[in-house]
């Protein structure tokens, strides 16, 4: 009986080619979208997994609560650390602290090499940490133990890396390494490669000790009041102690060390790893942090689409079974069952659905290096693994009864003594109103993606030409240690840069206007009480305001200094002082804690210019010189001859530090690096939405044709009566331009709900207005007229007297 | 063999009741070959219809070999016709999709024989139609004597006790139909019981027996 079935079955699929092409292309690219969008959501959930006491570690947060609401840092104050091992002795806690741009030179077997020929800038993966660190998560060591980063000047490497700084890890052990020309360690361990999917990537291990001998270079300091959020404490947490009766001993442990100021006010509570990933209120080590809301919308949308490709099949396979009465009739007449019958159906379903799974398969592999690039997954992925299986198993099952059930119910209800008789026409189906709904229900998802991908882009587009206030064209940004070897030739080396004709002007601080590594502390203003909040900090020379084309509200820039000696503080700040008018600003005194315990007076308030990205608000911020904090060296480039300008520049850089390796990027590249990852789920939406709209404009090319064949007499009849070839169009475009129109009905308030929602992520973000919804109408009623387009014309064109004839 | 008791069939249009069938009386022994006649619209369809268990009457009662028909569930009924009834249709109805083997073959997949057992029957009856030489071809191969030649083998597969076929001829040549009608013959003689449903005297004349329809209502028997 099977063997029967399947021959039917593929007779069937050869003998409807149009039917099974568009069924089949439709499914596979839907089941190959929803594979793709499993292997990113899967990976994604993946981070971190192979840490086997996962479920057991947390993250120590910072919540600061200001008058303004509350405010969270991942990092806490350095001493922190000690004074949780005294007060949670039963707790196992690491921390680590990481710097990034780091530089590290290889010096080989001799310690004192004074010509090393062999230096890298190491963006990220420089950590320190201690050997509890090493308690808390779990790595495989190829050599050494945890044990030798309780040293000072020692320095622990991932495979890779060694195999890149020594040709080849095996010799690694031993020899020298100098980081950001200060510090020389010895490396005396070597971690196994860690997977990509991780928020700890470490490569670069240095011992805790080492930092805290070296604080002039890494900024170690026993101060309270400091945070930053490069240093991060973790908890292993032993299986019977919840993390709630440890918050609750956090807030007597935050009391006790943060007592100046008032009661919680400041405290630390515990994160669990498993969401490390996915809070986005906190930033985390790894180069992005996935709201589990995305994740969410990318499952969503596999989903839709995996939807939209089973309506297609119900659409046509309704619409078919008209054709197919005659045969179902003859079947129970010959004694068929109704389940049999049932089963054939379904069974025939089961092979264009595998059919398709080959082809989303092949699909799948293809889109697969694209999805990885867009997704920025490094990792090798592929689709054989138990998981994956399952997952195309399960799929298979669902997409045969959702997309089988229906066609086959109707098909096996058919009424042998009807159906023999050529009684069952698309009326006695009864599908029709089903089908307009499935077909409305089409429309309205893919105008939701359509929605969705129009206000996606156009956000990207405000973003990237938003007013930052400040000038990020033709800026070019060189970073390097704060250390005093750089500020020792900081000045020559700008005598030379502004010698260069390209250069217009140059600036050193510690840190470029808009950017996201943020140094905040508590501060007093105008000898009064301190303020509730928290003030944010950039130090820079002269030079940096018109460097960057900053604008002065009120008063001037500060003076030139090597230290603290006057300050400018921005629009922010001003406001929340409760300050209205800018001249009042200039002239009062401010202390910047973290700093010194001294009164600086303020000589100027500076335009708001976005301290941030644009998803977080503009802080209360004050800049002031301090010589030792400059790591970073902005060039304003004349805009003619970019090139070469950049060329010079950076033979300059090495002409003036040899020892030190010259990175460099463009103000510009590093915004929209800001928004990298929204810009990557627009590009996915736009893909997606893509999908969608193509699957449901093939299931209307399909259901048209197939109205087509079943009009043809209809048409024959209405031309021989004298209607023009635009009457019988507008008859086949009448229909799908009011189904259409039925599915923005659901659509327009489904996607103005989740938009707004997501433009919520934003501060600075756009107004949706009627434009959008009105775009995304007309461009699907555009798209589903060329579906039709060809089919009716055809059909519209069709000689009468054939039509009529052959009845 | 089968006795109908006042039968009444009826649709309701609006607030019209149409009879289709009207207080059919009527008792077929083992063996004997009926012919149905009447003009279009007088039930002749629906009759055949309701006694090959395709429809149900709306009143009355039908025993077939003892049992209550319309007593019976949907399952019980479709057991009954499968093994005992044998279609024949004036289109034909065979399954474009199937060969003509696999035609006659289907009818013994439902009844859940063999594999090698169904070979051996079809094989069989192939034979006797002389219709060996184009198992393998589609129906839309054929003509139209030789497509109704593979329904009545279809209908014969299961060597039901009861054929019923509706205008058999009705869309063949009449070289073609008496051939047709020939084999029924021949079948009747072997004890098949047939029915048949027909506008033509000439074929009406091979049956034991002719009744005449008009408006539901069994006219004249004769």
């Amino acid at each position: 009986m099977i063997k029967n079935y399947l021959k039917i079955a593929f007779r069937n699929l050869i003998r409807h080619k149009a039917f099974s092409v568009i069924n089949v292309t439709g499914l596979a690219i839907g089941i190959a979208s929803c594979l793709l969008l499993f292997t990113v959501v899967k990976y994604e959930l993946s981070y971190d997994k192979f840490q086997p006491n996962y479920n057991q570690i947390y993250h120590v947060i910072t919540q600061d609560k200001t008058s303004d609401g509350l405010s969270y840092t991942p990092g806490v104050p350095f001493p922190t650390l000690e004074a949780l091992r005294l007060d949670f002795p039963q707790i196992t806690s690491g921390a680590l602290l990481a710097n990034y741009g780091s530089q590290v030179t290889v010096l080989g077997k001799n310690a004192s090499n004074a010509t090393p020929d062999k230096k890298f800038i190491e963006e990220t993966g420089f950590f320190f940490c201690d050997p509890q660190f090493f308690k808390v998560f779990s790595y495989e060591w190829m050599a050494g133990t945890p044990s030798v980063l309780s040293e000072p000047n020692v320095t622990v490497l991932t495979q890779k890396i060694a195999d890149k700084y020594f040709g080849n890890w095996k010799y690694a052990i031993g020899q020298y390494l100098k980081l950001d020309n200060a510090v020389t360690v010895k490396v005396s361990g070597i971690l196994k490669d860690i997977p990509a999917n991780t928020d700890f990537p470490l490569a670069v291990v240095t011992s805790y000790e080492t930092a805290k001998a070296n604080n002039n270079v890494y900024f170690y300091s026993e101060f309270w009041g400091a945070i930053t959020s490069n240093f991060q404490v973790f908890m292993l947490l032993p299986k019977n102690i919840s993390a709630d009766k440890i918050n609750t001993q956090l807030l007597a442990f935050s009391e006790k060390h943060f007592g100046d100021r008032k009661r919680g006010e400041r405290i630390n509570f515990l994160q669990p790893l498993s969401n490390i990933h996915f809070d986005q209120r906190f930033e985390n080590f790894g180069d992005h942090v996935t709201a589990k809301s995305t994740l969410w919308t990318l499952s969503l949308i596999a989903i839709f689409i995996i939807i939209m490709a089973c309506i297609n099949f119900i659409n046509l396979s309704t619409a078919q079974a008209v054709g197919r009465s005659k045969e179902i009739g003859i079947r129970k007449v010959l004694g068929g069952y109704r389940w049999q019958l049932f089963f054939q159906v379904i069974g025939e379903t089961a092979i264009i659905v595998f059919t398709s799974v080959l082809f989303a398969l092949a699909i799948a592999m293809l889109g697969l290096p694209f999805i990885k690039h867009i997704a920025s997954i490094q990792e090798p992925l592929g689709f054989f693994n138990l998981q994956t299986v399952v997952f195309v198993f399960l799929l298979m099952v669902f997409v045969t009864i959702l997309a089988g059930l229906y066609p086959a119910l109707v098909l096996s209800g058919f009424k042998p003594a009807l159906a023999l008789k050529n009684k069952i026409t698309s009326a006695t189906v009864g599908g029709i109103s089903l089908r307009r709904g499935l077909v409305i229900t089409q429309f309205a998802i893919s105008q939701i993606l359509i929605i969705g991908t129009i206000v996606a882009i156009a956000q990207m587009n405000y973003v990237r030409n938003a007013d930052l206030g400040f000038n990020k064209e033709a800026v070019l940004i060189i970073n390097a240690n704060a250390d005093s070897v750089v500020h020792s030739r900081q000045l020559s080396y700008k005598q030379m840069l502004l010698q260069m004709p390209g250069v217009k002007s140059v600036s050193f601080s510690s840190d470029v206007p808009s950017s996201n590594s943020n140094s905040a502390t508590n501060f007093g203003f105008d000898h009064k009480p301190d303020p509730d909040f928290a003030l944010y900090t950039k130090y820079a020379d002269e030079d940096y305001f018109k460097t960057f084309g900053l604008q002065m509200l009120a008063g001037r820039p500060f003076d030139k200094s090597d230290t603290i000696h006057e300050v400018v503080v921005n629009e922010t700040l001003m406001k929340k002082l409760g300050i209205k008018n800018p001249g009042e600003m200039v002239g009062k005194e401010i202390m910047i804690k973290s700093n010194s315990n001294v009164w600086t007076k303020i000589t100027g308030v500076v335009k708001d210019f976005k301290t941030n990205s644009l998803k977080e608000d503009v802080k209360p911020l004050a800049i002031s010189e301090m010589r030792e904090y400059y790591g970073v060296t902005s060039v304003k480039l004349i805009s003619s001859n970019i090139k070469k300008t950049k060329t010079d520049v950076e033979a300059a850089w090495n002409k003036s530090y040899p020892e030190y390796a010259f990175t460099s990027s463009y103000m510009d590249d590093n915004i929209a690096d800001f928004y990298k990852q929204d810009e990557q789920l627009s590009l996915l939406y736009k893909i997606f939405a893509g999908i969608a709209i193509f699957i449901s404009c093939l299931g209307l090319y399909g259901l048209v044709s197939f109205m087509a064949v079943q009009r043809t007499k209809e048409i024959g009849i209405r031309k021989v009566l004298g209607a023009s070839i635009q009457n019988i169009i507008y008859l086949f475009s009448k229909e799908f331009t009011i189904l259409i129109l039925a599915g923005s009905l659901v659509a327009v308030p489904v996607a103005w709900y989740i938009m707004s929602n997501w433009l919520q992520n934003f501060v600075f973000g756009i107004k949706m207005n009627w434009v959008v919804f009105a775009i995304a109408i007309v461009f699907s009623i555009v798209v589903a007229w060329l579906a039709v387009g060809y089919k009716s014309i055809k059909a519209a064109m069709a000689n009468p007297v054939k039509s009529l004839r052959s009845e | 063999m089968l006795q109908l008791k006042n039968i009444y069939k009826w649709v309701n249009t609006g607030s019209n009741r149409t009879f289709l069938l009207k207080d059919i009386n009527l008792l077929i022994k083992q063996g004997e070959f009926l012919s149905v006649m009447g003009p279009s619209g007088s039930g002749k369809s629906t009759l055949l219809n309701v006694l090959g268990m395709l429809d149900d009457a709306n009143e009355g009662e039908y025993i077939f070999m003892d049992q209550d028909v319309l007593k019976l569930k949907e399952k019980q009924r479709s057991e009954i016709y499968k093994t005992h009834i044998g279609f024949v249709f004036q289109a034909y109805h065979l399954i474009d999709e199937l060969t003509v083997y696999e035609n006659i073959e289907t009818p013994l997949i439902y009844q859940n024989i063999k594999s090698a057992e169904r070979k051996a029957m079809v094989a069989d009856i192939l034979d006797r139609f002389q219709i060996v030489g184009k198992k393998d071809l589609f129906p839309t191969n054929l003509s139209g004597g030789q497509q109704q030649l593979v329904g009545i083998a279809r209908a014969l597969i299961v060597k039901p006790k009861l054929i019923l076929a509706d205008e058999p001829t009705g869309n063949l040549n009449s070289k073609q139909g008496e051939e047709i009608m020939n084999i029924f013959k021949e079948l009747n003689s072997e004890g098949v019981t047939i029915v048949q449903v027909t506008h033509s005297e000439k074929n009406a004349a091979y049956g034991s027996r002719i009744i005449h329809l008009l408006d539901g209502r069994i006219e004249k028997e004769s």
